[in-house]
């Protein structure tokens, strides 16, 4: 996934320079994902020189010119093939965790359980912390992206969920590993 | 507001004794919202029948706003359950046969109340639960989660001093568990200290504390939310 079909997502919607793209990109997806200027003009660029997008200049009072950027025709399609494509790639298994459980020594279970539960009471903290954030969304203006956020906090927190699942039955199976020996 | 103090519970299982909960010391303060966590047969639901009235330690103490609720008789301690604590269960328990606002109100009926006097006050909680237009209707003719919303609000017409629940969307679909999760966190934003039993930690997240058990025990028991931030 690319900052490519975003920036066309916002041209999409209608021109803008580039510190309103920044700003639209914030407040659509800033709650997962962050991004710097340079990376939002590099990204322009070869946008531009991909036939995707297209600038106009706008004269400024004693300050340099600001360009405008629109999307083209051509980068429209592109976004209309992009969004009706399903994603082909599922989420990655590297969690620093499981590297951690890969290093830690199986002989000694006590010290992987209670990583365990450390592990269970962050997830749990950061489950408590991204409720807190969908309640109080529901007092926040702006009802444009209000869905999308919730939604995004919803994946959030069924994604922990799995995730302690996991460390649950982790805890389970390392238990009966360590009883079968005796 | 809550306290147990060595509490343990036993059952006879044919010649031996099984302990559904050991030496369980525990405070819980007014205002807190605690979930309860744990496998099946750790002993939660043991454990939130000890702090409600439901059932009696068989050895320990266990007091509900300074009261004891061990050592006393039943009738007292049913006097005691009705006065001061609120249930709500996973399987709703209304009367099919009672609309809304008489299920509501029956736990005041039941002590002697006038209808007129309890009617009043079954609606407002109604109204809190967001159920104002379900007044009138029976079990049979509300959703899952209305029925919720009404044992809430029956919970809640003695004015209790703790609000138990049970895995109180154990029966109930995602969207309307959420549904019934922002109610309980409402209230306790307005004060009502409210113990929850439940195996989900999208619940538990609702709470500021979570308590683990495990073999009849508690293992963990931490703070979360703006206090622990």
């Amino acid at each position: 996934m690319s900052i490519k079909y975003a920036l066309l997502g916002i041209l999409a919607e209608g021109d803008l320079h580039g510190y309103e793209l920044k700003a639209s990109f914030d407040a659509k997806v800033g709650e997962f994902w962050s991004l710097n200027y340079g990376q939002i003009y590099s990204t322009l660029d070869r946008l531009e020189k991909e036939g995707l997008v297209t600038h106009d200049r706008q004269a400024q009072e004693k300050r340099p010119d600001r360009k405008i950027f629109s999307i083209t025709p051509e980068g429209r399609n592109e976004l209309a093939q992009w969004l009706a494509t399903p994603v082909a790639k599922v989420r990655a298994l590297r969690d620093e965790f499981f590297v951690k459980l890969v290093f830690m020594d199986k002989n000694h279970p006590a010290a992987i359980l209670a990583l365990i539960d450390k592990q269970k009471v962050l997830y749990l903290r950061h489950m408590n912390r991204l409720t807190q954030r969908k309640i109080a969304l529901k007092t926040e203006a702006d009802p444009g992206d209000l869905l999308t956020t919730e939604l995004l906090l919803d994946a959030g927190l069924f994604h922990a969920e799995a995730d302690i699942k996991w460390l649950t039955l982790c805890e389970a199976k390392m238990k009966a590993g360590g009883d079968n020996k005796e | 507001m809550i306290e147990l103090r060595q509490a343990s519970r036993k059952y006879q299982q044919g010649a031996r004794e099984v302990y559904a909960l050991r030496q369980v010391n525990l405070l819980i303060n007014r205002g807190e919202f605690l979930s309860i966590m744990g496998p099946s047969g750790s002993g939660k639901s043991t454990l939130l029948h000890l702090m409600g009235g439901l059932d009696q330690p068989s050895e320990g103490e266990v007091f509900l706003d300074g009261k004891p609720l061990h050592g006393i008789t039943d009738n007292e301690l049913t006097l005691l359950r009705r006065r001061h604590v609120g249930y709500v269960f996973q399987f709703f328990n209304l009367l099919p046969l009672l609309t809304a606002v008489e299920n509501v109100g029956l736990p005041l009926l039941l002590e002697g109340l006038p209808f007129s006097q309890v009617k009043l006050k079954a609606e407002s909680l109604l109204q809190k639960v967001g159920l104002a237009e379900r007044t009138g209707h029976r079990p049979d003719q509300l959703s899952g989660g209305e029925m919720q919303r009404v044992a809430i609000a029956r919970a809640l017409i003695a004015n209790p001093a703790v609000l138990l629940a049970d895995e109180p969307t154990g029966n109930l679909d995602s969207h309307t568990s959420e549904e019934i999760f922002l109610l309980l966190k409402g209230l306790n934003d307005q004060g009502q200290t409210i113990v929850m039993v439940t195996h989900d930690p999208k619940a538990a997240a609702y709470g500021n504390r979570i308590l683990t058990l495990k073999d009849g025990a508690p293992v963990q028991d931490i703070a979360i939310g703006e206090q622990a931030a």
